[in-house]
Order: C-alpha cells, then structure tokens, then sequence
C-alpha cells in the first residue's frame, strides 16, 4: 500500500514529464526559421558522412550472407536460392538494422557527446538567455536530419551488400550471374524495399531523439557527458531491436 | 562550406533515390514502355499462386500477377499481366496455376484451351471455368507440390512396409520354393504356348468356316432379296390379289365340302344303325348255322350232302365221259 502510494507521484510526474517534451517537441517544431539552416548541415554530418561506415559494413554482410547461404544450401536447395536470401536479408533486415546499429553508434554517440557537451558548460543556458528554445535550435534538425538520411544511407548500403553477395557468390561460389540475379527477382517484391526504408527511417528518428534527450538531459562534468552518451548509444540500439520487432509484426 | 553541405546531401538523397527506384523497377521486371497487356483468369482457387509470380508461355516468362480478388459465385479472379508486346497468344487461352519448384514457387501457365489436358481433374476445372462465360480465361490448379510431396511421402512409406514384408516372408525355403513356381511357371507358359497355337489354327478354320458361312449367308440374303423383289412383283401386278381371291374361293369351296360331309356323316350314323341290326342278325344267323340248325347249318354241320354230292359230281363226270364217247346213246336227231 505504502509502495503504491510512493508510484503513484512516481507515475504522474512521469505523465507530466512526457506532456511536457511533446507539446515542446511539437513548438519547436513549428519554430521553422529556428531550424531550418541548421537541417541541411546536420543531414551532411549525420547521413552522408555516415554513408563510408555504413558501405563498409554492408559490404562484408553481403559476402558473409552469400557464403552463409551457399553453406547451408549446397546440397539441399538449388545454389540460386542464394540470390534470394542475400536480396531478402539485406533489404529487409540486416541493411536496415545493421546500419542503425553502426549509426547509433556514430551519430547517437555524437549527438548525445555534443549536446551533453553544451549542457555541462552551459552553452544550452546561453541559448535559452538569448530566447532560442535548445529542443527547436539543437534536436529539432538533427532529429530530422536522422529521419531523411537514415534512408538514403540505407539504401547505399542495400545496393552496395547485394553488389557484394552478387561477386561472391560468382567468385568464390559454384554460381553463375544469372543464377543468382534468378533468385533475387523471382522472390522480390516492392514492400521489401519500403518496408527496410520505412524501418530505417524510424531507426533515424530513435537514434536521435535517445541522443538529445540523454545529451540535453546531461549532469555533471565530463564524466556526465560519458554516461549520457553511453546511455545514448545502448538506448539507441535497444530502440532499433524494439523496432525492429515492432514493424515485423505491424506489417509483415 | 554551406554550398558543399547542400551539394553532398542533394547528391546523396538523389543517388538514393536513384538507387530505390531503379533496384525496384529492375528487381520487379517492369515495362516502362507501357505496353502490358492484362487479361484476367478465372480460378476456384488460386492456391500459392501471389501477385508478382510469374506468368510463362510454352516455359518462356512473358509478363507476371498483377492482381488477384475473389469475385461473386465463389470464384477467383487473377490478373496477368504479359509484358513482352511481342508475344503471341494461344487463339483461346487458358491458365493452369501450379507450383513451379519445390520450395513455394508459383507460376500462372497459358496454355490453348483446345487440346483440352490429358488430366482429368483440370480438364473438369477448365471446362468449368469456361462455361462461366465472360472474358476471363478459364483456369485450373495443379495441387500444391507439398500435396504431392506429402503423397509421395506416404506412397514410399507404405512400400517400405510391403518390402519389409516381402522381405520378412522370404527366406530360403520361400526362395527355394519361388523359384520352383517359377519353373513350373514356365513349363505352363510352354504348354500354354502350344495350346495356345492350336487354339488359333482352330480359330483359322473357324475363321475360314465363318467366311463360307457369311458368303452362304449373303446368297440366302440375295435369295431372299429376288424373293422379295418377286412377292413386291407379283403383288404389284394384282398376282397376290388373285391369290387371295383364289384362296377365298377354295375356303367356301371347302366350307361347303365340309357341310356335305357334316350330312354325309349324319347319314352314315343312320346307316350304322342299321349296320348294327343286319350285324345283329348275321350273328343270329351264324350262330345258328353254327349250331346246324336250318338247311344251312346242316350244309356247314353234316358231310352227308358233301359226300352226296361228291358221288353226284363223279356220276356227271361219268356221265358226260360216256356222252362224249356215245353221243347217239343219248341224242336221236331225225330230220324227218
């Protein structure tokens, strides 16, 4: 009873807590002019400046999925099957979340270094003296800047890991280039693409948001700044997975 | 700085989106040109077969599914789209859907309607299909390959359990045994050869006797052919006519015979009475001859009268002996 009485304040404030940061995400993101010049440089520094990290890493799925798949199909399924597995795997799961994994990392962890960095020496107060609301000013475009490159990023790195199964598996495998295209397009439809970029999209958008809350809501010295980011990077992951499994049982 | 920001972020979204969409259009098969033609098939059900298979010509993929919707009086109703222009069409086409590997694959096969399959069940679904009219192609449904498989499946189960039988039921004195019936097998076979060559040169002549028997039977044919020809003749000609009035005439002819001999009958039956009394009296009489009584029962009963005349008969013969030899004895004839 006395634990249900402690909850309870627990609980409203929490209410309140989310109350608060909506109807502030909501002004600061009618607060247009504030924002808007600081979009296109953080779509710069957040997407494309993240796109050689995301290549690389689709890159080596692509290879690993292509000699995966042929270890598990020889023998039992035709080797054409590979070109079905590494287009279906890549564009709907492991492009997407592999990505957002290595995202979260560099853009979470940057955002939320970078915010939390301004909220210990006091350069988010110094915004907020000179009437600039920090949520419009700060998270705002990166938050957004996530959401429209997340895609883009994904996309590259889509192309990139089937390009890499494709000349793996006409390299090093036992298959020819118009077996493994076969298997691509005999199982390809048009949801595998908008499925993968509408996740990565939500992925973009978590990411950030994890990295200017934590970042925003950092205390201490330097030392705060570090839990912040660290907080950041694991909320971020954990986001993804949250998401992941949300849009395989919304849509699928 | 800002214009390199701007540039590196319009390229890359555009790259992306270049990416997106020329990936989508290639990996989906797409015609931009925009000559898909779509014909709509008619199922009653379209099993695995999903928007997006393919759709083959004699093997040959020559456009995919587009679209699929149940329709009113429980049927299905499939979209194909053939993208290829060039394609020619069967004059009346029909669908067959069926799995197209082992591993879930469908495709939407166009075959001409006529020759109808050798299959009977998709013959029964195509002709079905067809007669619910419309433009639709009619379509049928190969059985899912896991259908098959699971049939298969328990096919070479239940031979392996026969084998094992077979396999539990011969030891050596079955093997033995078997091989004894298979000798005695053909030794029967041997003889059955021979009866069996008997059998046809008696059915040879048969044959041949047949023949005869058939070319008999057609001169009777011919035979009875003139004579009906004939009997068409004659009673063309008023013959027949004449014959029945021939034979109307002989009918009352024999009808009045008939009533002649009804009273000659009726006369004789008088006359039997009257038989019967002169019997009666001829009994009577030779009864009473018999017990000689009357002149002619002495006649039959005493020899004296035999004896007397006998001696009578030797005396004439006597006597005519001795007038023959002295006729002057007995005749005097004088003139004057």
């Amino acid at each position: 009873m006395q634990r249900t009485a402690i909850a309870a304040p627990q609980w409203g404030r929490f209410v309140a807590h989310v109350g608060r940061w909506t109807l502030g995400a909501m002004r600061a993101l009618g607060d247009i002019a504030t924002w808007r010049s600081h979009l296109v440089p953080q779509m710069r520094r957040l997407g494309v400046d993240s796109i050689p990290i995301a290549l690389f890493i689709a890159v080596f799925t692509g290879i690993v999925l292509a000699l995966l798949s042929s270890y598990i199909f020889t023998g039992a399924i035709p080797l054409y099957f590979v070109g079905a597995l590494v287009g279906k795997t890549i564009m709907m799961e492991l492009g997407p979340v592999l990505t957002g994994m290595a995202l979260a990392g560099r853009v979470g962890a940057n955002i939320a270094a970078e915010l939390g960095t301004m909220k210990v020496t006091e350069q988010v107060d110094a915004l907020e003296t000179l009437a600039y609301d920090p949520r419009s000013y700060l998270a705002v475009p990166r938050v957004l800047a996530a959401t429209i490159m997340f895609p883009v990023v994904t996309a590259f790195a889509v192309a990139v890991g089937v390009v890499a199964g494709w000349i793996t598996a006409v390299n090093l495998l036992d298959l020819s280039t118009q077996e493994f295209w076969k298997g691509l397009r005999q199982f390809y439809q048009f949801k595998d693409v908008w499925f993968g970029l509408l996740k990565s999209a939500s992925f973009g958008a978590a990411i950030a948001l994890m990295g200017c809350y934590k970042g925003l809501t950092a205390l201490g010295g330097a030392q705060g700044v570090g839990a912040a980011t660290t907080r950041a990077v694991v909320l971020g992951c954990e986001s993804i997975l949250v998401l992941d499994a949300f849009w395989a049982l919304v849509l699928l | 700085m800002k214009r390199g920001n701007e540039f590196a972020v319009g390229a890359s979204v555009l790259g992306a989106l270049a990416v997106i969409i020329a990936g989508a259009l290639w990996l989906s098969g797409a015609d931009l040109r925009g000559e898909d033609r779509t014909y709509p098939a008619r199922f009653r059900t379209v099993d695995g077969l999903q928007v997006g298979n393919p759709v083959t010509l004699r093997g040959v993929r020559v456009g995919k599914v587009t679209g699929i919707r149940l329709t009113s009086d429980d049927w299905v109703v499939a979209d194909l789209t053939v993208e290829s222009p060039d394609v020619e069409l069967p004059e009346k086409p029909a669908v067959i859907a069926s799995s197209a590997s082992l591993f879930g694959g469908w495709a939407a096969n166009i075959i001409p309607l006529e020759p109808l399959p050798v299959d009977p069940n998709v013959r029964a679904l195509l002709l079905e299909s067809d007669r619910a009219g419309g433009e639709a192609w009619p379509g049928a449904t190969l059985p899912d390959i896991g259908q098959l498989t699971a049939q298969a499946s328990r096919i070479a189960g239940d031979i392996a359990e026969v084998t094992t039988r077979i396999q539990g039921a011969f030891d050596s004195t079955a093997l033995r045994e078997f091989r004894q019936s298979v000798l005695d097998l053909a030794g029967i076979s041997s003889r059955l050869v021979t009866f069996t060559q008997a059998q046809a040169a008696r059915l040879d002549r048969v044959g041949a006797d047949a023949e005869v028997t058939a070319g008999a039977f057609a001169n009777v044919a011919r035979n009875l052919d003139r004579t009906v020809a004939r009997i068409d003749s004659a009673t063309g000609q008023g013959q027949f006519t004449r014959i029945l009035d021939n034979g109307s005439a002989a009918s009352t002819d024999l009808r009045e015979a008939s009533a002649d001999f009804r009273e000659l009958m009726a006369a004789l039956n008088g006359q039997q009475a009257s038989l019967v009394r002169v019997m009666a009296s001829m009994d009577t009489l030779l009864t009473r001859i018999h017990s000689g009584d009357g002149t002619l029962g002495m006649l039959a009963t005493d020899s004296t009268l035999y004896r007397e005349t006998t001696a009578t008969m030797k005396q004439f013969r006597e006597l005519l002996t001795d007038f023959q030899a002295h006729p002057r004895k007995y005749i005097k004839v004088s003139v004057f």
